[in-house]
């Protein structure tokens, strides 16, 4: 017996959802073989993914064992903290591998950057040693400057971003909503999207000035387009035989909205949502590089007119880890949103 | 509205509809001297700029000159990302070992490799198209590497149960499966190369080109040359986009989905 | 006997095909470009140098040797990458600050010649502007080129009265774009050079500092070098450059060529008026001079200090192993140019008289 019942959407919603994918799934299928249909190893990934969902609720650990349904599974009290103990190990233990495998490359890079500066491979001008990058680290963050630049981009990119991410989502929804609405303002959006972002510079220069309206401008819009297209083709491609099995159940438009649409169209939106913060990233560099007067692009532009070369190192370094911060974290929420989903 | 009429003549009229208002606005706010004309001049200008400048040799040349390195850089990035990103998809523990990296990297401006890359290539031509390799590098890498990655298992378990050859396997089920991820990353990179372009020639030695046209125009007042340039920019990138799109859609014509 | 002729002739070609070398490339690199983007320099020997082809015409009985220059949208800093990564030969033009900065990282280039010293220094400003002096740039945004000798120079005067860097919020931006800046409202004031004066004339900016209504300590210097690596390579070309150079020197600092010398500066986009403006009153020669004296000397190692106060260089240069004077005397003695300039004391003060000022007085007779 399950410990307590799901919400009859969410399951209801992983059925219609994994049948749908099956149905799909037959339509590749199908160019190489009609009528083959999955193996049972579909079947069984469904059964352990909806298991998993009831022990993550309970906030158990899932037992290792065959599939099953039943059992409450213990829920011992006053063993939370050695939950979190083994929670940690496991998944050190479990991630080990792949730290270790993910830091090898870099680990590689970086002996290749010590030695290129031992030996003199580049001139130090143009590749200081690693010692110096990391000596110019530590003075701008016992300074406070590291931190009041990165903060300041920081602020500009998340400004940045709310405002295209949320134009674009809009604009994406809109258009994937209404076939009038696409046709009026696609060839206006296509039309926009061409320009290169940077070749907005000059006409924006002159009419706005090089303030922090320049900047918020060109990182929204660079935000804004890749967003507005994932969103609309995201919604607009979840695919017919989805749409077909919630009229079928008689879904209404909301819930239409809700348990299929959306969830199917996350992957795109994310796609999207992800590359325009990419975007956001590099046009903020790219026009702190141009005109401003402070932050981390700035620093790179600084370090390069001074010909301190590792000023731009340790500026590009921080941008990168920010990058992977952010980017990292809107792939877990895009997991979360997508933990229906099973291998097809 | 006149759907009844003729639904491929109220599509085309709804495409052109706002890009009218819009020309008519602009039309009206220079009669009615809403806007200073340095601003905004008067479409007449713009147009007839275009029509002089397009007799000019200079600025053909100019334009040329982007679009040859745009297409030298495109090549050389789509090729070594696409080459990689097949390899590593082929290869298992390569998404553990290189991904990370490749995630920060995307994450660090292309135009922090400026410094580097005129050390390397030199700041003159082979300097900005090693610039613009490295853009288009990226999403083709990417791109090709996830279409690998996502060759479902069924197809693998499909061609092991009837026994394919390697050779069969990526005739029969490989290729297909991986050439619209292929597209996509060639898609995006002809995007960001023609980024790259204008990006370089904003931040690299001078030499012929749309941007210095553009830079140009800004330094001169001349918003008329730089509306035009960036009118310029746009129909490039959009015959691009079409470019890619038909080719897209010729290649894969065999595919359903 | 027909082998030995014929063995004589593949050797023969073998030979004469490998006499023919590849053409050696003096590479000259020049740090800016004219308002629009042009392969133009002006307000230095330099820019001379280039437009009236006096390094070319020093080969142009050697076809083996080649001429190249380019022109670094970027500047100095720019040039110095460029240094750095051995694709350059001869930086002709290079400003006091960034070529300090280069061998303050390790940049291994010798001193040749002055290419300007006074150089303006002007600080330009909307004419609605509150700002009337440099007192007022507190807290506001300016325009520089940084990294260039503009930075020092402004450096410098803002020390003067009281200011540091960080007083004030600048922005750097390339000459083209600081005009364009300026002009549209964007900064609330600009450093620059001679681009701002047919501005002013055009009434759309106000200058209200010029470093030559300040004392002579004020200003932009900028210079000759070449690589230690092409030197001790090919030394005889290193003279030669060098000499044409001087003959470029001394035709710009003849007053009777003062038009010439506008318009050859003009070639960048900025008016030939706007010299005419900036060097009123002044002689060419003191601008162009070619020569290695005590005022050079002084301004070089103030600017180094500078930098080193400034914070813009982390340690001290070695100035005296820097200049290399030899060459500039060789070539002086060749076109028996030996007192044809003025010399000047540390501050600007005249040591000497040079024989192109009586040209002048001749002239204006």
């Amino acid at each position: 017996m399950a410990r307590a019942p799901l919400p009859v959407s969410l399951s209801l919603q992983r059925l219609v959802l994994q049948n749908s994918a099956v149905l799909a799934a037959d339509q590749h299928a199908a160019l190489l073989l009609s009528g083959f249909h999955p193996a049972p190893t579909g079947d069984a990934l469904i059964v352990s993914q909806v298991q998993q969902e009831l022990w993550n609720g309970s906030g158990a650990r899932p037992p290792e064992t065959h599939v099953s349904f039943s059992g409450t599974a213990g829920d011992q009290p006053g063993a939370s903290l050695d939950r979190i103990n083994a929670a940690i190990s496991d998944w050190v233990g479990a991630h080990a591998g792949r730290l270790l495998l993910g830091l090898s490359f870099p680990l590689v890079l970086f002996i290749v950057w010590q030695a290129s500066s031992l030996y003199g491979w580049l001139p130090d001008q143009i590749l200081p040693a690693p010692s110096l990058v990391w000596q110019v680290l530590q003075d701008r963050i016992g300074d406070g400057s590291l931190w009041d630049d990165t903060s300041i981009s920081l602020l500009r990119v998340l400004r940045g971003f709310t405002i295209g991410a949320a134009a674009g989502l809009l604009l994406g929804g809109l258009m994937a909503a209404s076939r009038r609405f696409h046709d009026y303002l696609n060839p206006l959006f296509l039309a926009v999207s061409q320009v290169p972002t940077l070749g907005w510079v000059p006409l924006l220069i002159l009419v706005i000035g090089i303030d922090e309206g320049l900047k918020n401008i060109l990182v929204a819009l660079s935000v804004f387009i890749p967003v507005t297209l994932g969103t609309y083709q995201g919604i607009r491609d979840v695919p017919h035989a989805y749409r077909e099995v919630g009229q079928v159940l008689t879904f209404g438009r909301t819930q239409m909205l809700r348990t299929i649409i959306l969830p199917a169209a996350v992957p795109a939106i994310f796609t999207g949502l992800r590359e325009g913060l990419s975007n956001g990233w590099q046009t903020l560099v790219a026009v702190e590089l141009l005109a401003s007067t402070e932050g981390l692009g700035f620093q790179m532009a600084y370090g390069r007119q001074l010909f301190q070369l590792e000023l731009v190192i340790a500026a590009m370094l921080v941008i990168g880890l920010i990058g992977f911060v952010f980017d990292f974290l809107l792939g877990r929420i895009e997991n979360h949103l997508q933990r229906w989903k099973v291998a097809a | 509205m006149s759907d009844r009429i003729n639904p491929r003549l109220a599509r085309i009229w709804r495409a052109i509809a706002l890009p009218l208002l819009l020309l008519a606005a602009w039309e009206a706010s220079t009669r009615l001297s809403l806007v200073d004309p340095h601003l905004l001049p008067p479409l007449e200008d713009v147009i007839a700029r275009g029509w002089t400048e397009s007799r000019n040799g200079d600025f053909v040349t100019a334009l040329l000159a982007s679009l040859g390195r745009d297409l030298a850089g495109f090549a050389i990035g789509a090729l070594i990302g696409t080459t990689t990103g097949l390899l590593l998809g082929f290869l298992r523990p390569a998404q553990a070992i290189f991904g990370p990296t490749l995630r920060v990297h995307r994450q660090i401006a292309l135009f922090a490799w400026v410094p580097l890359i005129a050390v390397w290539f030199g700041a003159g031509e082979p300097g900005k198209i090693a610039f613009i390799a490295l853009a288009a590098f990226q999403p083709s890498l990417i791109n090709t590497w996830r279409g690998v990655q996502e060759i479902p298992d069924r197809f693998k378990e499909l061609a092991a149960v009837l026994t394919f050859s390697r050779l069969d396997f990526l005739r029969f089920v490989g290729i297909p499966a991986i050439l619209p991820a292929i597209f996509t990353g060639l898609k995006a990179a002809l995007i960001y190369a023609w980024q790259a372009t204008i990006g370089a020639e904003l931040f690299m030695t001078i030499a012929p080109g749309i941007g210095g046209v553009m830079m140009q125009g800004r330094q001169l007042f001349q918003m008329d040359l730089v509306l035009l340039t960036i009118l310029l920019l746009g129909l490039v990138g959009a015959g691009f986009n079409t470019l890619a799109g038909l080719s897209e859609t010729l290649l894969l014509r065999r595919r359903t989905s | 006997m027909k082998r030995t002729f014929f063995a004589a002739l593949i050797s023969g070609i073998f030979l004469a095909g490998t006499a023919y070398a590849d053409p050696t490339v003096i590479r000259i690199g020049y740090p800016g470009v004219g308002v629009d983007n042009q392969p133009y320099g002006y307000g230095d020997t330099a820019s001379l140098a280039h437009v009236g082809h006096f390094v070319e015409d020093a080969f142009k009985d050697n076809p083996d040797i080649k001429v190249q220059w380019t022109f670094f949208r970027g500047a100095g800093p720019e040039l110095n990458e460029a240094l750095a990564a051995h694709q350059l030969d001869f930086a002709a033009g290079l400003g006091d600050l960034p070529s300090i900065v280069g061998r303050a990282r390790g940049l291994k280039t010798r001193f040749l010649l002055p290419a300007s010293e006074h150089g303006s220094l002007y600080l330009a400003v909307s004419p609605k502007s509150n700002i009337n002096s440099i007192d007022d740039l507190k807290g506001r945004k300016v325009a520089q080129f940084r990294g260039t000798n503009l930075q020092i120079a402004s450096d410098a005067v803002l020390e003067a009265h009281h200011l540091t860097e960080k007083d004030v919020k600048f922005v750097s931006l390339t000459t083209a774009d600081g005009l364009a800046a300026l002009t549209s409202g964007n900064v609330d004031a600009s450093f620059g050079g001679q681009e701002y004066l047919d501005l002013q004339k055009r009434g759309i900016v106000k200058i209200i500092y010029a470093s030559k209504n300040d004392a002579p300590i004020f200003g932009t210097n900028s210079a000759f070098f070449v690589t230690e690596e092409f030197e001790q390579a090919h030394p005889d070309l290193t003279q030669k450059v060098v000499t044409a150079f001087v003959k470029a020197a001394a035709w710009g600092s003849t007053e009777a060529n003062r038009q010439a010398v506008f318009e050859a500066w003009a070639k960048s986009g900025v008016p030939v008026e706007s010299f005419a403006d900036d060097l009123q009153g002044l002689s060419l020669a003191r601008e162009n001079t070619a020569l290695i004296d005590d005022f050079i000397k002084a301004r070089y190692a103030d600017k180094a200090a500078k930098a080193k106060q400034y914070g813009l260089i982390k340690k001290d240069i070695d100035l005296n192993s820097w200049f290399a004077p030899q060459y500039l005397e060789t070539a002086l003695k060749e076109l028996k140019l030996e007192n044809f300039w003025p010399t000047y004391d540390a501050n600007g003060k005249k040591l000497t008289d040079g024989t192109v000022e009586s040209q002048k007085q001749a002239s204006a007779q």
